[in-house]
């Protein structure tokens, strides 16, 4: 990638950076000025609206893949690559069933290892914190990476630079305003981005046309019309499955089910992932227009920035660095600020501090948010190349949470004991597939082997559970201040 | 099986239109929620 020119002046990169990172941070310090209390910081009060619960999952899962990776799939895989890579959107709609349950199950909950820990006790507990930090750190190191590559690409911006500095301006406006600041930015990032693919999709479509564009494509490389491809049947199922898991494991997600107001998680998660799925094909499609428009493409994943920089020029190159801005910062910031909860309420307080004041609970956020930049920071600067590699091996571990959850959820007798083996063992087997196969059956493998143990585990040996029990709000309630509750169960 | 001319045109311009209608539902959605005081 780094062999490709790139389309805008190191000047005019810098300044976009310098005037967004003004505007995050601002807007982030703005939003966040008045929280008071750690709910506030962590879980945005608990009652935001419909508005912006849609934006920030919609951006959350918009992340720079899916305007820079939808594009490199359509080029590689055709029809079924950017319509395989829409099917994301599966988990989203799948999860807003279970986000109101959540709000309405757990409505004193702060993460997803609260779930864990009430449901199944400390081992699972503790097994799902290993995923999910191993999960997020992935996936922070990954778009950190992600940044720097992307803006030395479009911009010729140094990588350790764009990289800083995505990563600095990310975690000064969650510091600043918490999961407040996160949300109200992730409004902002979304109308960009939307409106950003939007307007290069129309003027793909004006100068290319879509009909020649088909008989382009029709007579030099067919294969991507092609709705039975093999690969591209395989990548469809593996990605539903990977973006299942994903979703209904991350504290990502479950801390929004927390933040929402009653009854919009349900509306939000739903209309969210209806207006996520069409994003990836607008801006996969783009890439169909290479062959028409005679572009070499010497890196398939700058298919999408060159395409757009012919179509358009400079602007072009400037709707695609403000667009894939955006999608960068906001999933960093909604990863930091979820992996800091993850850590202050289930590592912190659970484990060293149950009696932690809210005000320690805040500063031990901000700690753990600075602390998370700079580790992410230098795990980033030597940009060892196959980190790509390694969260998609995340692939195996997440899937094996799928059941668990969602049976833990609805179904009373899910036996504690099997939740955890489910973990285990499916994240052993998915290992085993990635390792043995390939990285297109790891998410497959990992699901069906937690699947098989959590079925069998809990026909066999039924467990009885009180749902009751996931509401601590009422023992903190009847026992005093919310800092009364307990350790680890 | 290759995807007939037609229906690439439909899946394309429904995704396009489909994207640009994104920022309008979102705003309409944010007006709303301040109109009613519930946007927090």
């Amino acid at each position: 990638m780094m062999q490709t020119s790139a389309a805008l002046s190191p000047f005019t990169g810098l300044m976009l950076l310098i005037a967004f990172s003004i505007v995050w941070v601002t807007l982030g310090w703005y939003w966040g000025r008045n929280n008071k209390t750690f709910d506030d910081y962590s879980v945005a009060g608990r009652n935001v609206g419909m508005a912006l619960a849609t934006a920030t999952t919609l951006a959350t899962w918009v992340t720079s893949n899916t305007t820079m990776v939808a594009p490199q799939l359509a080029y590689q895989m055709g029809l079924w690559g950017m319509v395989g890579y829409s099917f994301g959107s599966v988990g989203l709609l799948l999860f807003a069933p279970m986000a109101q349950r959540i709000r309405m199950l757990m409505p004193g909950g702060y993460t997803a290892g609260d779930f864990f820990r009430l449901r199944y006790g400390p081992v699972a507990w503790r097994v799902f914190l290993c995923i999910s930090l191993l999960y997020g750190i992935g996936w922070l190191v990954s778009l950190g990476m992600a940044g720097g590559i992307l803006i030395q690409a479009l911009s010729g911006i140094p990588y350790a630079v764009g990289m800083t500095v995505i990563l600095g301006v990310c975690v000064a406006y969650t510091l600043l305003g918490g999961l407040r600041a996160v949300i109200g930015t992730d409004f902002v990032q979304t109308i960009l981005i939307t409106l950003g693919v939007a307007i290069l999709g129309v003027l793909a479509i004006r100068r290319i046309g879509i009909e020649p564009m088909h008989a382009a494509l029709s007579a030099e490389r067919p294969e991507l019309l092609n709705l039975l491809l093999p690969v591209s049947l395989m990548f469809l199922f593996n990605n539903l499955l990977f973006g299942i898991g994903e979703i209904f494991h991350s504290n990502v997600w479950w801390s929004r089910a927390f933040a929402f107001g009653r009854g919009v998680g349900f509306r939000a998660f739903l209309l969210a992932g209806l207006i996520w799925a069409p994003i990836p094909i607008a801006a996969g499609f783009l890439a169909l227009g290479a062959p028409v428009l005679g572009i070499n493409v010497p890196a398939p994943d700058m298919v999408g920035p060159l395409v757009a920089a012919r179509l358009l020029g400079a602007t072009g190159a400037i709707f695609i660095f403000i667009v894939v801005f955006s999608a960068l910062a906001s999933s960093l910031d909604s990863l930091l600020a979820a992996t800091s909860d993850l850590i202050v309420q289930d590592g912190y307080r659970r484990h060293f501090r149950p009696r932690a004041s809210d005000a320690t609970m805040r500063y031990a956020a901000k700690v753990t948010i600075v602390l998370l930049g700079v580790i992410t920071w230098l795990v980033c600067l030597p940009r060892l190349t196959n980190l790509a590699a390694v969260l998609h091996l995340t692939g195996a571990f997440v899937a094996s949470t799928i059941w668990p959850v969602a049976a833990g959820l609805y179904w009373k007798r899910v036996n504690p004991r099997a939740a955890v083996w489910a973990m285990i063992l499916g994240s052993a087997a998915g290992l085993w597939a990635y390792f043995g196969i390939g990285f297109y059956v790891a998410a497959l493998t990992g699901a069906a082997v937690s699947m098989a143990i959590i079925l069998a585990g809990t026909l066999l040996y039924p467990h009885h559970f009180d749902w009751a029990t996931l509401d601590e709000s009422r023992d903190t309630a009847t026992a005093g201040p919310r800092t009364q509750a307990g350790g680890p169960t | 099986m290759i995807l007939p001319a037609t229906a690439f045109t439909v899946l394309v311009i429904a995704a396009v239109i489909l994207t640009a209608a994104t920022p309008v539902i979102l705003l309409g959605l944010l007006f709303r929620d301040l109109m009613k005081g519930t946007s927090w």
